[in-house]
Protein backbone atom coordinates (compact mmCIF):
# COMPACT_ATOMS: atom_id res chain seq x y z
CA UNK A 1 0.00 0.00 0.00
CA UNK A 2 1.39 3.33 -1.03
CA UNK A 3 0.46 6.94 -0.59
CA UNK A 4 -0.59 9.45 -1.68
CA UNK A 5 -3.54 7.19 -2.53
CA UNK A 6 -5.00 9.45 -5.18
CA UNK A 7 -1.76 9.83 -7.12
CA UNK A 8 -1.13 6.12 -6.98
CA UNK A 9 -4.49 5.69 -8.66
CA UNK A 10 -6.20 3.91 -5.74
CA UNK A 11 -9.35 5.89 -6.42
CA UNK A 12 -10.62 8.24 -9.06
CA UNK A 13 -11.51 11.90 -8.95
CA UNK A 14 -15.12 11.30 -7.86
CA UNK A 15 -14.07 9.20 -4.86
CA UNK A 16 -11.41 11.78 -4.03
CA UNK A 17 -14.16 14.39 -3.72
CA UNK A 18 -16.07 12.16 -1.29
CA UNK A 19 -12.89 11.59 0.71
CA UNK A 20 -12.28 15.34 0.75
CA UNK A 21 -15.83 15.87 2.01
CA UNK A 22 -15.40 13.41 4.87
CA UNK A 23 -12.02 14.87 5.86
CA UNK A 24 -13.49 18.38 5.64
CA UNK A 25 -16.32 17.48 7.99
CA UNK A 26 -13.81 16.02 10.45
CA UNK A 27 -11.59 19.09 10.18
CA UNK A 28 -14.49 21.45 10.83
CA UNK A 29 -15.76 19.34 13.71
CA UNK A 30 -12.46 19.37 15.55
CA UNK A 31 -11.91 23.08 14.91
CA UNK A 32 -15.28 23.74 16.50
CA UNK A 33 -14.56 21.40 19.42
CA UNK A 34 -11.24 23.15 20.02
CA UNK A 35 -13.28 26.31 20.55
CA UNK A 36 -12.30 27.91 17.25
CA UNK A 37 -15.88 28.74 16.40
CA UNK A 38 -15.66 31.76 18.65
CA UNK A 39 -14.13 35.02 17.48
CA UNK A 40 -13.48 36.01 21.10
CA UNK A 41 -11.40 32.94 21.77
CA UNK A 42 -9.48 33.37 18.54
CA UNK A 43 -8.78 37.04 19.15
CA UNK A 44 -7.73 36.30 22.76
CA UNK A 45 -4.42 34.91 21.51
CA UNK A 46 -3.42 38.34 20.27
CA UNK A 47 -3.87 39.66 23.82
CA UNK A 48 -1.93 36.66 25.21
CA UNK A 49 -4.84 35.74 27.49
CA UNK A 50 -5.69 32.44 25.77
CA UNK A 51 -3.11 30.76 23.58
CA UNK A 52 -5.25 27.76 22.53
CA UNK A 53 -5.00 28.61 18.84
CA UNK A 54 -1.23 28.51 18.90
CA UNK A 55 -1.25 25.29 20.91
CA UNK A 56 -3.82 23.51 18.77
CA UNK A 57 -2.19 24.56 15.52
CA UNK A 58 1.30 23.64 16.65
CA UNK A 59 0.03 20.26 17.94
CA UNK A 60 -1.59 19.61 14.58
CA UNK A 61 1.56 20.60 12.71
CA UNK A 62 3.79 18.44 14.89
CA UNK A 63 1.43 15.45 14.69
CA UNK A 64 1.11 15.69 10.91
CA UNK A 65 4.82 16.29 10.45
CA UNK A 66 5.87 13.30 12.56
CA UNK A 67 3.23 11.16 10.83
CA UNK A 68 4.36 12.12 7.35
CA UNK A 69 8.03 11.73 8.22
CA UNK A 70 7.73 8.25 9.71
CA UNK A 71 5.21 7.00 7.16
CA UNK A 72 7.51 8.01 4.33
CA UNK A 73 10.54 6.72 6.22
CA UNK A 74 8.85 3.32 6.40
CA UNK A 75 8.07 3.54 2.70
CA UNK A 76 4.30 3.96 2.91
CA UNK A 77 4.30 7.46 1.54
CA UNK A 78 6.12 8.86 -1.46
CA UNK A 79 7.15 12.33 -0.32
CA UNK A 80 8.15 13.35 -3.84
CA UNK A 81 4.48 13.14 -4.82
CA UNK A 82 3.16 15.29 -1.98
CA UNK A 83 2.22 18.64 -3.41
CA UNK A 84 4.30 21.58 -2.24
CA UNK A 85 2.94 25.04 -2.91
CA UNK A 86 5.37 27.10 -4.96
CA UNK A 87 6.96 29.97 -3.06
CA UNK A 88 6.67 33.59 -4.18
CA UNK A 89 8.50 35.24 -1.30
CA UNK A 90 7.47 38.91 -1.29
CA UNK A 91 3.84 38.53 -2.36
CA UNK A 92 3.39 35.76 0.21
CA UNK A 93 4.84 37.91 3.00
CA UNK A 94 2.44 40.68 1.97
CA UNK A 95 -0.45 38.20 1.82
CA UNK A 96 0.47 36.79 5.22
CA UNK A 97 0.45 40.27 6.76
CA UNK A 98 -2.94 41.01 5.19
CA UNK A 99 -4.36 37.76 6.53
CA UNK A 100 -2.95 38.51 9.97
CA UNK A 101 -4.45 41.99 10.02
CA UNK A 102 -7.80 40.56 8.94
CA UNK A 103 -7.50 37.91 11.65
CA UNK A 104 -6.94 40.50 14.40
CA UNK A 105 -9.69 42.80 13.17
CA UNK A 106 -12.32 40.17 12.34
CA UNK A 107 -11.48 37.54 14.91
CA UNK A 108 -11.44 34.71 12.37
CA UNK A 109 -9.29 33.14 9.74
CA UNK A 110 -11.04 31.85 6.60
CA UNK A 111 -11.39 28.28 7.89
CA UNK A 112 -12.64 29.17 11.35
CA UNK A 113 -15.12 31.69 9.93
CA UNK A 114 -16.79 28.82 8.05
CA UNK A 115 -16.87 26.79 11.27
CA UNK A 116 -18.36 29.70 13.23
CA UNK A 117 -20.86 30.31 10.44
CA UNK A 118 -22.18 26.76 10.75
CA UNK A 119 -22.97 27.35 14.43
CA UNK A 120 -24.99 30.41 13.43
CA UNK A 121 -22.72 33.26 14.46
CA UNK A 122 -23.73 36.43 12.67
CA UNK A 123 -20.27 38.05 12.88
CA UNK A 124 -18.85 35.04 11.05
CA UNK A 125 -21.49 35.35 8.31
CA UNK A 126 -20.54 38.99 7.80
CA UNK A 127 -16.89 37.89 7.75
CA UNK A 128 -17.61 35.32 5.03
CA UNK A 129 -19.50 37.97 3.08
CA UNK A 130 -16.34 40.05 3.33
CA UNK A 131 -14.21 37.18 2.06
CA UNK A 132 -16.37 36.78 -1.05
CA UNK A 133 -16.50 40.53 -1.68
CA UNK A 134 -12.71 40.58 -1.37
CA UNK A 135 -12.31 37.69 -3.78
CA UNK A 136 -14.46 39.40 -6.40
CA UNK A 137 -12.69 42.71 -5.92
CA UNK A 138 -9.32 41.00 -6.22
CA UNK A 139 -10.48 39.35 -9.44
CA UNK A 140 -11.25 42.73 -10.93
CA UNK A 141 -8.07 44.49 -9.89
CA UNK A 142 -5.78 41.49 -10.39
CA UNK A 143 -4.20 42.91 -13.60
CA UNK A 144 -2.82 45.79 -11.49
CA UNK A 145 -1.08 43.38 -9.10
CA UNK A 146 -0.11 40.74 -11.60
CA UNK A 147 3.60 41.60 -11.76
CA UNK A 148 3.90 41.68 -7.99
CA UNK A 149 1.81 38.50 -7.65
CA UNK A 150 4.34 36.50 -9.66
CA UNK A 151 7.47 38.25 -8.37
CA UNK A 152 10.32 36.61 -6.40
CA UNK A 153 9.42 33.04 -7.44
CA UNK A 154 11.42 30.31 -5.72
CA UNK A 155 9.60 27.25 -7.03
CA UNK A 156 8.33 24.40 -4.88
CA UNK A 157 11.12 24.67 -2.36
CA UNK A 158 11.19 23.04 1.08
CA UNK A 159 13.14 24.11 4.17
CA UNK A 160 15.54 21.11 4.08
CA UNK A 161 16.41 22.07 0.49
CA UNK A 162 16.75 25.76 1.30
CA UNK A 163 19.01 25.31 4.33
CA UNK A 164 20.65 22.16 3.01
CA UNK A 165 19.86 20.16 6.15
CA UNK A 166 18.36 16.71 6.54
CA UNK A 167 14.64 16.17 6.97
CA UNK A 168 15.28 14.70 10.41
CA UNK A 169 17.08 17.82 11.60
CA UNK A 170 14.19 19.97 10.50
CA UNK A 171 11.64 17.68 12.15
CA UNK A 172 13.55 17.79 15.43
CA UNK A 173 13.93 21.58 15.24
CA UNK A 174 10.21 22.09 14.66
CA UNK A 175 9.34 19.80 17.59
CA UNK A 176 11.71 21.82 19.80
CA UNK A 177 10.11 25.05 18.57
CA UNK A 178 6.66 23.68 19.32
CA UNK A 179 7.54 22.54 22.85
CA UNK A 180 9.25 25.89 23.45
CA UNK A 181 6.16 27.73 22.19
CA UNK A 182 3.92 25.66 24.50
CA UNK A 183 6.04 26.50 27.53
CA UNK A 184 6.11 30.19 26.58
CA UNK A 185 2.37 30.23 25.93
CA UNK A 186 1.51 28.69 29.30
CA UNK A 187 3.86 31.09 31.03
CA UNK A 188 2.32 34.05 29.16
CA UNK A 189 -1.21 32.95 30.01
CA UNK A 190 -0.31 32.74 33.71
CA UNK A 191 1.31 36.17 33.65
CA UNK A 192 -1.70 37.73 31.96
CA UNK A 193 -4.07 36.06 34.41
CA UNK A 194 -2.02 37.46 37.34
CA UNK A 195 -2.04 40.92 35.77
CA UNK A 196 -5.79 40.73 35.32
CA UNK A 197 -6.18 39.58 38.94
CA UNK A 198 -4.02 42.48 40.13
CA UNK A 199 -6.09 44.97 38.15
CA UNK A 200 -9.37 43.74 39.62
CA UNK B 1 8.44 5.29 37.84
CA UNK B 2 6.72 7.54 40.35
CA UNK B 3 7.63 10.76 38.51
CA UNK B 4 5.96 9.50 35.37
CA UNK B 5 2.52 9.29 36.95
CA UNK B 6 2.57 12.90 38.06
CA UNK B 7 2.96 14.14 34.49
CA UNK B 8 -0.09 15.68 32.89
CA UNK B 9 -1.32 14.36 29.56
CA UNK B 10 0.09 17.44 27.83
CA UNK B 11 3.51 16.82 29.24
CA UNK B 12 3.43 13.19 28.17
CA UNK B 13 2.40 14.15 24.65
CA UNK B 14 5.16 16.73 24.48
CA UNK B 15 7.66 14.14 25.68
CA UNK B 16 6.45 11.67 23.03
CA UNK B 17 6.79 14.31 20.33
CA UNK B 18 10.29 15.12 21.53
CA UNK B 19 11.27 11.45 21.48
CA UNK B 20 9.88 10.98 17.98
CA UNK B 21 11.58 14.18 16.87
CA UNK B 22 14.88 12.90 18.23
CA UNK B 23 14.33 9.58 16.45
CA UNK B 24 13.71 11.48 13.23
CA UNK B 25 17.04 13.22 13.73
CA UNK B 26 18.90 9.93 13.64
CA UNK B 27 16.54 7.96 11.40
CA UNK B 28 17.98 9.20 8.13
CA UNK B 29 16.16 10.53 5.12
CA UNK B 30 12.57 9.59 4.34
CA UNK B 31 11.54 7.73 1.24
CA UNK B 32 11.42 10.20 -1.61
CA UNK B 33 10.84 7.89 -4.49
CA UNK B 34 13.52 6.76 -6.91
CA UNK B 35 13.64 3.13 -5.75
CA UNK B 36 10.85 0.83 -6.69
CA UNK B 37 9.95 -2.79 -6.70
CA UNK B 38 8.71 -4.42 -9.86
CA UNK B 39 6.61 -7.47 -10.51
CA UNK B 40 8.71 -8.86 -13.33
CA UNK B 41 6.26 -11.62 -14.15
CA UNK B 42 3.36 -9.20 -14.52
CA UNK B 43 5.42 -6.91 -16.74
CA UNK B 44 6.59 -9.82 -18.88
CA UNK B 45 3.02 -10.93 -19.35
CA UNK B 46 1.92 -7.49 -20.47
CA UNK B 47 4.79 -7.24 -22.94
CA UNK B 48 4.07 -10.73 -24.21
CA UNK B 49 0.41 -10.06 -24.88
CA UNK B 50 1.09 -6.63 -26.35
CA UNK B 51 -1.73 -5.08 -24.33
CA UNK B 52 0.52 -2.12 -23.73
CA UNK B 53 0.47 -1.11 -27.40
CA UNK B 54 -1.58 1.45 -29.22
CA UNK B 55 -1.61 1.30 -33.02
CA UNK B 56 -1.11 4.39 -35.18
CA UNK B 57 -4.63 4.13 -36.61
CA UNK B 58 -6.17 3.82 -33.18
CA UNK B 59 -4.29 6.87 -31.95
CA UNK B 60 -5.30 8.81 -35.08
CA UNK B 61 -8.93 7.98 -34.31
CA UNK B 62 -8.56 9.27 -30.77
CA UNK B 63 -7.09 12.54 -31.96
CA UNK B 64 -9.79 13.02 -34.59
CA UNK B 65 -12.48 12.34 -32.00
CA UNK B 66 -10.75 14.90 -29.77
CA UNK B 67 -10.53 12.40 -26.94
CA UNK B 68 -9.03 13.91 -23.81
CA UNK B 69 -8.72 10.91 -21.52
CA UNK B 70 -5.09 10.22 -22.36
CA UNK B 71 -1.82 12.11 -22.60
CA UNK B 72 0.47 11.69 -25.56
CA UNK B 73 4.12 12.09 -24.71
CA UNK B 74 6.88 12.65 -27.26
CA UNK B 75 10.23 11.44 -25.97
CA UNK B 76 12.40 12.86 -28.72
CA UNK B 77 14.56 15.96 -28.44
CA UNK B 78 12.99 19.40 -28.36
CA UNK B 79 14.45 20.18 -31.79
CA UNK B 80 12.87 17.11 -33.37
CA UNK B 81 9.64 17.84 -31.55
CA UNK B 82 9.54 21.36 -32.99
CA UNK B 83 10.13 20.06 -36.49
CA UNK B 84 7.23 17.65 -36.36
CA UNK B 85 5.14 16.05 -33.67
CA UNK B 86 1.91 14.13 -33.53
CA UNK B 87 -0.94 16.54 -32.74
CA UNK B 88 -1.87 16.80 -29.04
CA UNK B 89 1.54 15.54 -27.92
CA UNK B 90 3.70 16.98 -25.16
CA UNK B 91 7.49 16.89 -25.24
CA UNK B 92 9.79 15.61 -22.52
CA UNK B 93 12.92 13.51 -22.37
CA UNK B 94 13.57 10.19 -20.70
CA UNK B 95 15.48 11.78 -17.83
CA UNK B 96 13.00 14.62 -17.36
CA UNK B 97 10.17 12.09 -17.26
CA UNK B 98 11.09 11.46 -13.62
CA UNK B 99 9.75 14.85 -12.60
CA UNK B 100 7.28 15.38 -15.44
CA UNK B 101 3.80 16.20 -14.08
CA UNK B 102 1.87 13.07 -14.95
CA UNK B 103 -0.32 11.18 -12.53
CA UNK B 104 -0.29 7.47 -11.83
CA UNK B 105 -3.94 7.12 -12.74
CA UNK B 106 -3.62 8.83 -16.10
CA UNK B 107 -3.59 7.05 -19.41
CA UNK B 108 -0.23 7.77 -20.96
CA UNK B 109 0.81 7.03 -24.53
CA UNK B 110 4.53 7.24 -25.25
CA UNK B 111 6.30 7.54 -28.57
CA UNK B 112 9.76 8.14 -29.94
CA UNK B 113 11.30 7.63 -33.36
CA UNK B 114 11.24 3.88 -33.27
CA UNK B 115 10.12 1.81 -30.35
CA UNK B 116 13.19 1.55 -28.14
CA UNK B 117 13.10 4.81 -26.22
CA UNK B 118 9.40 4.61 -25.55
CA UNK B 119 9.78 1.00 -24.41
CA UNK B 120 12.46 2.06 -21.95
CA UNK B 121 10.29 4.89 -20.68
CA UNK B 122 7.37 2.47 -20.45
CA UNK B 123 9.43 0.23 -18.20
CA UNK B 124 10.53 3.10 -15.98
CA UNK B 125 6.98 4.33 -15.54
CA UNK B 126 5.57 0.87 -14.92
CA UNK B 127 8.25 0.27 -12.30
CA UNK B 128 7.22 3.51 -10.61
CA UNK B 129 3.67 2.25 -10.34
CA UNK B 130 2.06 4.02 -13.27
CA UNK B 131 -0.74 1.75 -14.38
CA UNK B 132 -2.00 3.08 -17.70
CA UNK B 133 1.15 3.36 -19.78
CA UNK B 134 1.05 2.53 -23.49
CA UNK B 135 3.49 2.63 -26.38
CA UNK B 136 2.68 3.79 -29.84
CA UNK B 137 3.46 0.66 -31.84
CA UNK B 138 6.41 1.29 -34.14
CA UNK B 139 6.78 4.86 -32.93
CA UNK B 140 6.88 7.81 -35.28
CA UNK B 141 8.19 5.60 -38.11
CA UNK B 142 4.98 3.66 -38.18
CA UNK B 143 2.94 6.83 -37.78
CA UNK B 144 4.59 8.09 -40.97
CA UNK B 145 4.02 4.82 -42.81
CA UNK B 146 0.43 4.35 -41.78
CA UNK B 147 -0.95 7.85 -41.35
CA UNK B 148 1.14 10.49 -43.08
CA UNK B 149 2.30 8.62 -46.15
CA UNK B 150 0.14 5.53 -46.48
CA UNK B 151 0.69 3.48 -49.57
CA UNK B 152 -1.31 0.87 -51.40
CA UNK B 153 -0.16 -1.62 -53.95
CA UNK B 154 -1.55 -1.31 -57.48
CA UNK B 155 -2.87 -4.83 -57.43
CA UNK B 156 -4.87 -4.27 -54.24
CA UNK B 157 -8.18 -6.03 -53.77
CA UNK B 158 -11.50 -4.22 -53.55
CA UNK B 159 -11.63 -4.52 -49.78
CA UNK B 160 -8.13 -3.15 -49.45
CA UNK B 161 -9.06 -0.22 -51.66
CA UNK B 162 -12.13 0.51 -49.59
CA UNK B 163 -10.09 0.46 -46.41
CA UNK B 164 -7.52 2.71 -48.04
CA UNK B 165 -10.16 5.31 -48.79
CA UNK B 166 -10.76 5.66 -45.08
CA UNK B 167 -7.06 5.84 -44.35
CA UNK B 168 -6.73 8.54 -46.99
CA UNK B 169 -9.27 10.63 -45.14
CA UNK B 170 -7.41 10.19 -41.88
CA UNK B 171 -4.13 10.97 -43.58
CA UNK B 172 -5.50 14.19 -45.04
CA UNK B 173 -6.73 15.22 -41.60
CA UNK B 174 -3.15 15.09 -40.39
CA UNK B 175 -1.79 16.81 -43.49
CA UNK B 176 -0.28 13.66 -44.92
CA UNK B 177 0.13 12.64 -48.54
CA UNK B 178 -1.34 9.23 -49.32
CA UNK B 179 0.24 7.49 -52.26
CA UNK B 180 -1.05 4.92 -54.59
CA UNK B 181 0.94 2.30 -56.29
CA UNK B 182 4.38 2.05 -57.63
CA UNK B 183 7.58 1.40 -55.77
CA UNK B 184 9.15 4.53 -57.20
CA UNK B 185 7.17 6.62 -54.77
CA UNK B 186 8.86 4.74 -51.97
CA UNK B 187 12.25 6.14 -52.82
CA UNK B 188 10.88 9.62 -53.26
CA UNK B 189 12.58 11.56 -50.49
CA UNK B 190 11.15 14.88 -51.55
CA UNK B 191 7.86 14.17 -49.78
CA UNK B 192 7.66 16.85 -47.18
CA UNK B 193 6.56 16.34 -43.61
CA UNK B 194 3.34 18.15 -42.89
CA UNK B 195 3.70 21.66 -41.55
CA UNK B 196 3.17 22.14 -37.88
CA UNK B 197 0.17 24.37 -38.52
CA UNK B 198 -1.63 21.07 -38.71
CA UNK B 199 -1.42 21.10 -34.95
CA UNK B 200 -4.46 23.33 -34.65
CA UNK B 201 -6.86 20.60 -33.61
CA UNK B 202 -4.18 19.51 -31.20
CA UNK B 203 -3.76 22.90 -29.62
CA UNK B 204 -7.42 22.97 -28.74
CA UNK B 205 -7.09 19.59 -27.15
CA UNK B 206 -4.24 20.58 -24.90
CA UNK B 207 -5.76 23.82 -23.71
CA UNK B 208 -9.08 22.15 -23.08
CA UNK B 209 -7.40 19.79 -20.68
CA UNK B 210 -7.41 21.60 -17.39
CA UNK B 211 -4.40 21.41 -15.19
CA UNK B 212 -5.29 19.91 -11.87
CA UNK B 213 -5.22 22.43 -9.08
CA UNK B 214 -3.59 21.34 -5.89
CA UNK B 215 -2.94 22.77 -2.49
CA UNK B 216 -5.14 24.89 -0.28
Amino acid sequence: MNGPFYKYGMFNEEISLIVAFVIGIGFGFFLERAGFGSGRKLAAQFYFTDMSVLKVMFSAIVTAMLGVFFLSWMGFLDLSLVYVNPTFLLPQIAGGLLLGIGFVIGGYCPGTSAVACSTGRIDAMVYIGGIFAGIFLFGFVFPLFKDFYYSTPMGSITLPQLFNISYGTLVFTVVLMAVGAFVMAEWGEKKMAQKKGAEL
Amino acid sequence: MKWNIQWTLNKRLAATALCLGFLALIAGNPHEGGRYEIDSRELALIVDKEIDHVGALELADWIIQNKADYRLIDLRSEKEFNEYNIPTSENTTLTALETYPILRNEKIVLYSDGGIHSAQAWFLLRAKGYKGVYILRGGLEEWKDQILFPRIAENATKEELAAFERIKEISKFFGGTPQTGSNEAKSDVSIAMPKLEMKTPAKQGTTARKKKKEGC
